[in-house]
C-alpha cells in the first residue's frame, strides 16, 4: 500500500469536497427558509460565473471588482426571484415551489445559451496552475483557495445566524405562521435566503468556472451538491461543509480503487450510491434536524 | 357620542364576516368590543370560530386562505380592516397563536430575539427580556435550551413572552391552557392578570375553559356557530344557567348531552 499516494488522494479529495460544500451551503440557506432544494442552484452557480465574466470580460472591470459587483448583481437577482415567483406560491404545496425551481433552472439556462452562447469560456483568476508540494504530496492551488473560500463562507453563515436578522431566519424556517405572529417579515426573509444563496452561487460559479470552465455544464454542479446537502442533512451548513469532505475523500479514495475494475466511470456510481443510501438509510442526512415530538 | 365610544375601545369588531377559500363562512358578522386596559374572554366550543375571530383581528388570515367579506375591525380609531399582519403588530396587536407555536430549534433567549421589532435597540431588547423572565422566572433557568424540549407550561409562557417582545398594546391569547395541569392554568393567567394590572395591556382570551377565564376577565362573549349569542360581565356570564349548564361543567347534564346540545345548535341556526 503507497500511503503517501492514498494521502494524496484523500486530501486532493477533501479539498474537492470542500468546493462541493461551497456549492452546497446555497442549497442549505434556501432550504432552511423554504424547505424545498432547490434546483435552480446550478442554474444560479453558473449565472453567478456569467455575470463574473461579462462584467470582467465585456464591461472590462478588474476581477476583483467584477466578483463583488456580480455578488451585488445576484443579490438582486435572489431577492427578485422571490418577489416575482415564489410568493405567488405561498401557501401551496411544497412540490409545486420544487417545480417552480426546477423551471428557473431550465429559464436559466435557455437565458445564458441565448445571451452567451454555448462556447466554454475561461475564467483565468489568475491562480497559478503548478501545483504545491507538501513533501511528497501535491496539491492543486485552485482547490485550495476555493476550499479556503468555503470554509470562510461556512464561518461567516455561523456567525450570521446568531445574529438578530439571523435568528429570525431560523424562526422563520421553523414556523411561518409564528413568525407571521410576531410581525417577522417570512417574505423578506425567504427572499434574503434567497439573495444570500444568490452570492453564494457567485462564489461557487467563480471556482469552479475556474476549474472546468464556464458553460451550461456548470448547472450539473446541482447533482454532486444536491448529494452532499442531503447527506448533510439539507439545513444544516456544518453537515454541508463535513458531507462535502466525507464525499470527496469517498470519491477519490474508492474511484480509484473502483475504476481498475470496472474501467473507469465509478465516481457518479460513488456518488449515486451516497444519495440513495443516505435517503434509504439516514434520511435526516448526518446533521439534519428531526423535527421535535413532544405531547 | 360614537366618538367617545371608539376612544374607549382599543379594538372594535364590528359585523364581521369572513370566508376561507372563498366559499366557507366561518364567522357570519361578530361584533367583538375590546375597552382600553380590560381583559376580555371569547367562549365557545370547537369550530365556534373563536380562532378566526382572532386571526381576523391579527390579519393572518390571509395565511390560511381566508378573507373578511364584510363588516370592519378598528384598531385605536385606525381602520386596520386590510391592513397586513406585520402592520398589525407594529400597531401593537399581537395574537399567540393555538398551540404554543413556539421556535422549536430555536433557545426561548433566541425565541425572544426573532419578535424583536425591527429598530428596537439591544438595549430596550434586552430589558424586554429582563421584564418577560421576571414574570416567567421558569423561562429564565431554561434560557438557553431548546424551546421544543420545554414543557408544555413552559412553551405557553415562551409564546405568551415571545408576543410580549413585540411591546403589544392589545394581546390575543388563543386556548392557553389548553392541555395544561390546572396548576398551571392558575399561574399564567395569574401572570396575564399581573401584566394586565401593571402594563396596562387590554387582553382577547379565546377560551374552551370558561371557568378558569370568567376569574380573571371583566366581560365575556360567548361564540356559537360564527355568531356572538351572549354578551355579558364575567359575573353576570358566570351565574347564566346556559352557561352554567354547558360551559361550566355545573347542572345536571353529562358530557355527551353537551355535545348534543352544541351540535343541534350548530345545525340549527
Ligand atoms: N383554514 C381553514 N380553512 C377552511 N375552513 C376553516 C379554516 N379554519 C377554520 N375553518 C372553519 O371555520 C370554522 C371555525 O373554525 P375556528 O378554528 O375559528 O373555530 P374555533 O372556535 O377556534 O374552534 P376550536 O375550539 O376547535 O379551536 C370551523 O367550521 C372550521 O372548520
Ligand atoms: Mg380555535
Amino acid at each position: 500500500m503507497d500511503w503517501v499516494f492514498l494521502s494524496e488522494l484523500a486530501i486532493n479529495g477533501a479539498l474537492t469536497g470542500l468546493l462541493y460544500s461551497l456549492f452546497a451551503i446555497g442549497l442549505v440557506l434556501i432550504y432552511k427558509a423554504s424547505s424545498v432544494p432547490n434546483l435552480a442552484q446550478g442554474g444560479l452557480t453558473m449565472v453567478g460565473a456569467y455575470v463574473v465574466l461579462a462584467l470582467a470580460r465585456d464591461v472590462g472591470l478588474p476581477l476583483w471588482l467584477a466578483i463583488p459587483l456580480a455578488a451585488v448583481v445576484m443579490f438582486g437577482l435572489g431577492f427578485g426571484i422571490e418577489r416575482v415567483a415564489l410568493r405567488r406560491l405561498a401557501g401551496r404545496p411544497v412540490v409545486m415551489i420544487l417545480m417552480l425551481t426546477l423551471g428557473l433552472d431550465i429559464f436559466l439556462r435557455g437565458t445564458t445559451l441565448a445571451i452567451w452562447g454555448g462556447t466554454s469560456r475561461s475564467m483565468e483568476l489568475g491562480v497559478s496552475y503548478d501545483p504545491l508540494f507538501f513533501d511528497d504530496i501535491f496539491i492543486s492551488r485552485i482547490h485550495l483557495v476555493g476550499a479556503g473560500v468555503a470554509l470562510a463562507l461556512f464561518v461567516a453563515f455561523m456567525l450570521f445566524f446568531r445574529t438578530r436578522t439571523g435568528i429570525k431566519l431560523r424562526a422563520i424556517a421553523d414556523d411561518y405562521m409564528a413568525s407571521w405572529s410576531v410581525g417577522i417579515s417570512v417574505e423578506r426573509g425567504v427572499g434574503l435566503s434567497w439573495a444570500l444563496a444568490s452570492v453564494v452561487a457567485v462564489a461557487a460559479g467563480v471556482i469552479w468556472g475556474e476549474i472546468q470552465g464556464v458553460d451550461q455544464a456548470l448547472s450539473l454542479l446541482l447533482l454532486k451538491g444536491l448529494t452532499v446537502a442531503v447527506l448533510g442533512g439539507l439545513d444544516s451548513i456544518l453537515g454541508a461543509v463535513i458531507a462535502g469532505i466525507i464525499l470527496g475523500v469517498v470519491e477519490n479514495v474508492v474511484s480509484d480503487f473502483l475504476d481498475p475494475l470496472v474501467g473507469g466511470g465509478s465516481r457518479e456510481l460513488i456518488v449515486a450510491a451516497v444519495l440513495i443510501l443516505t435517503v434509504m438509510i439516514r434520511p435526516h442526512g448526518l446533521f439534519g434536524r428531526h423535527d421535535i415530538e413532544r405531547v | 357620542m360614537q366618538e367617545k365610544v371608539e376612544a374607549q375601545n382599543i379594538l372594535s369588531m364590528n359585523s364581521v364576516e369572513v370566508l376561507y377559500d372563498n366559499v366557507i363562512l366561518a364567522i357570519k358578522g361578530v361584533s367583538v368590543q375590546v375597552p382600553k386596559g380590560e381583559m376580555i374572554a371569547l367562549l365557545g366550543s370547537n369550530g365556534a370560530g373563536k380562532s378566526t375571530t382572532l386571526k381576523a383581528i391579527s390579519g393572518l388570515l390571509k395565511a390560511e386562505r381566508g378573507r373578511i367579506s364584510r363588516g370592519e375591525i378598528t384598531f385605536q380609531g385606525v381602520d386596520i380592516t386590510e391592513a397586513l399582519a406585520q402592520e398589525r403588530v407594529e400597531m401593537g396587536i399581537c395574537h399567540v397563536i393555538e398551540g404554543r407555536r413556539v421556535f422549536e430549534h430555536l433557545t426561548p433567549d433566541e425565541n425572544l430575539t426573532a419578535a424583536a421589532p425591527r429598530g428596537m435597540s439591544r438595549s430596550t431588547l434586552n430589558a424586554e427580556k429582563d421584564k418577560i423572565y421576571g414574570y416567567f422566572p421558569r423561562l429564565a433557568e431554561r434560557k438557553s435550551s431548546q424551546a421544543g424540549y420545554l414543557s408544555g407550561g413552559e412553551q405557553q409562557m415562551l409564546a405568551i413572552g415571545r408576543a410580549l417582545v413585540t411591546q403589544p398594546k392589545l394581546l390575543m391569547l388563543d386556548e392557553p391552557s389548553l392541555g395544561l395541569a390546572p396548576f398551571l392554568v392558575e399561574e399564567i393567567f395569574g401572570i396575564l392578570q399581573k401584566i394586565n394590572k401593571d402594563e396596562g395591556l387590554s387582553v382577547l382570551l379565546v377560551e374552551q375553559n370558561a371557568l378558569a377565564a370568567l376569574e380573571i376577565v371583566s366581560q365575556g362573549y360567548l361564540i356559537e356557530n360564527g355568531r356572538v349569542v351572549m354578551h355579558g360581565t364575567a359575573e353576570a356570564l358566570k351565574s347564566n344557567s346556559d352557561i352554567q349548564e354547558f360551559y361550566l361543567g355545573g347542572g345536571e347534564t353529562d358530557f355527551h348531552n353537551v355535545k348534543h346540545y352544541s351540535r343541534r345548535k350548530r345545525w340549527l341556526s
